[in-house]
């Protein structure tokens, strides 16, 4: 560990905080910090738990059976992030469980890293339809957006599962009892959206919010500015990665989320309906919208059970509830190689960073 | 997604530019960061593609590191 890491937990030790239950809500956070192994590093009482910071895990089932199903039945070819393509959904044995199943057995589905490269893909195939399902948070959106403004082909169609950030935590905040005493706002989502947008918490929960880069000396500096907040009673947004993070974050950005999209109340799988928390496409780009081109392959039914796989913990372990060795099924059957929910499957799920890291099982 | 990766611009070509990150290089977005001066041997955070802001050479070269943890862990 660097000096400047050590120098944070000297200062943190010295403040010999109260017990604190500390959330994050990105996957990159408790990747770095498990990493790191800051958990066990800090003083005892202090907990560090991962919230809803994993966008492939809240991606709705059904809106992942639609595009199975669009890439089995229609004339497309199919492109996503290589995550979603392991998550499965709720079928019968005889039914195809997910994105890389129906790849197997025959449907045009790619694996993309890159907004880009759904661009280059529709360029290259005029005659073909490119669908570009897309999950994610401001940080892919607002790419995707520009990309929108900059201008598509009419041939790329966009199916947007796309999710804001601040609303799951607005949730947990206004369900009954709160399960943290403060917050560690993402990095990367206030570069985009600015520190600001979580004054909120501050404001009307009284909870510290530190903004925190992904280095082990940025987290440690994000956990000592909230112990510190809470010691002083003096509450506020703190930014403790000011080197990519502005009050007002990256506003261009901001002005084509807005021209692109509107903004909806959206499912979160295995949580429900968080009222304007999702992306959708702006009226004007209805010719790009797959949503309004291809019938709704996913039923009322499915629209409204939506869950996770049956004895998966993931919602619980998203909403902070439960760590993820909690589950029953954690380690046994499911593991990063042979995943029953999509929390081991995503690298932003908590249980797939917790199993490689094995925080628990002490390996 | 979220972690982004820090990479340093060799060329640019309108909003394109080619960046390069310990040998990598990969063609990047610039459109997210038209209201920046942005020149060759710029740093800049990449997602998904497109840069989200400049950062310092300093900033960059901590968080190769980290990623490099995070990649021998990743494959380890
Ligand atoms: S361990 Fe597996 S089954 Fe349990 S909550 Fe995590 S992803 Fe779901």
């Amino acid at each position: 560990m660097a000096d400047s890491a050590k120098i944070w937990l000297n200062r943190i030790n010295a403040l010999q905080p109260q017990p604190l239950r500390i959330l994050n809500v990105c996957g990159g956070h408790e990747r770095s910090l498990s990493q790191a192994g800051l958990r066990s590093l800090l003083p005892e009482g202090v907990e560090l738990i991962p919230g809803p910071g994993c966008p492939v895990c809240v991606c709705p089932e059904e809106d992942i059976y639609h595009a199975i199903q669009l890439a089995l039945h229609e004339k497309v070819t199919l492109v996503a992030f290589g995550d979603m393509l392991r998550v499965p959904v709720n079928v019968g044995k005889q039914g195809v469980r997910s994105l890389a199943q129906a790849r197997a057995q025959g449907a045009d589905i790619r694996p993309i890293a890159t907004p880009q490269q759904a661009l280059a893909l529709a360029r290259d195939n005029p005659g073909r339809q490119i669908i570009f399902f897309v999950a994610g948070f401001e940080t892919t959106l607002a790419p995707v957006a520009a990309m929108v403004a900059e201008g598509i082909p009419d041939n790329l169609l966009l199916l947007i599962s796309g999710r804001l950030t601040w609303p799951a935590v607005a949730l947990l905040l206004h369900s009954g009892e709160i399960g943290f005493d403060a917050l560690i706002a993402p990095g990367h989502v206030a570069t985009v959206m600015g520190a600001n947008e979580w004054q909120f918490v501050v404001n009307d929960h009284q909870i510290p919010v530190a903004v925190a880069g992904f280095s082990p000396e940025s987290l440690l500096a994000g956990f000592w500015s909230v112990m510190r907040q809470r010691q002083e009673r003096r509450l506020f947004v703190d930014n403790c990665y000011s080197e990519l993070v502005t009050p007002q974050g990256n506003v261009r950005a901001q002005q084509w989320l807005q021209q692109v999209f509107t903004i909806i109340a959206a499912n979160w799988r295995g949580i429900g309906t968080i009222a304007d928390s999702g992306y959708a496409l702006q009226p004007r780009y209805i010719a790009h919208d797959a949503r309004q081109h291809y019938p709704d392959y996913a039923n009322d039914a499915r629209h409204r059970a939506g869950e996770m796989p049956p004895g998966c913990g993931c919602a619980a372990v998203i909403l902070g509830r439960q760590y993820p060795h909690q589950c029953q099924l954690y380690g046994n059957p499911c593991t990063p190689r042979s995943p029953v929910g999509p929390c081991m499957v995503s690298d932003e799920g908590a249980c797939h960073i917790w199993w490689e890291h094995s925080p628990v099982n002490g390996v | 997604m979220c972690l982004g990766i820090p990479m340093q611009i060799v060329a640019i070509n309108g909003y394109n530019a080619r960046c390069q990150a310990k040998g990598v290089e990969r063609e990047v977005s610039l459109f997210m960061l038209q209201d920046e001066s942005v020149a060759v041997g710029d740093f800049v955070m990449i997602h998904v593609g497109y840069a989200i802001n400049k950062m310092s050479e300093a900033e960059a070269r901590s968080s190769w590191e980290l990623f490099d943890e995070l990649l021998a862990s990743h494959h380890a």
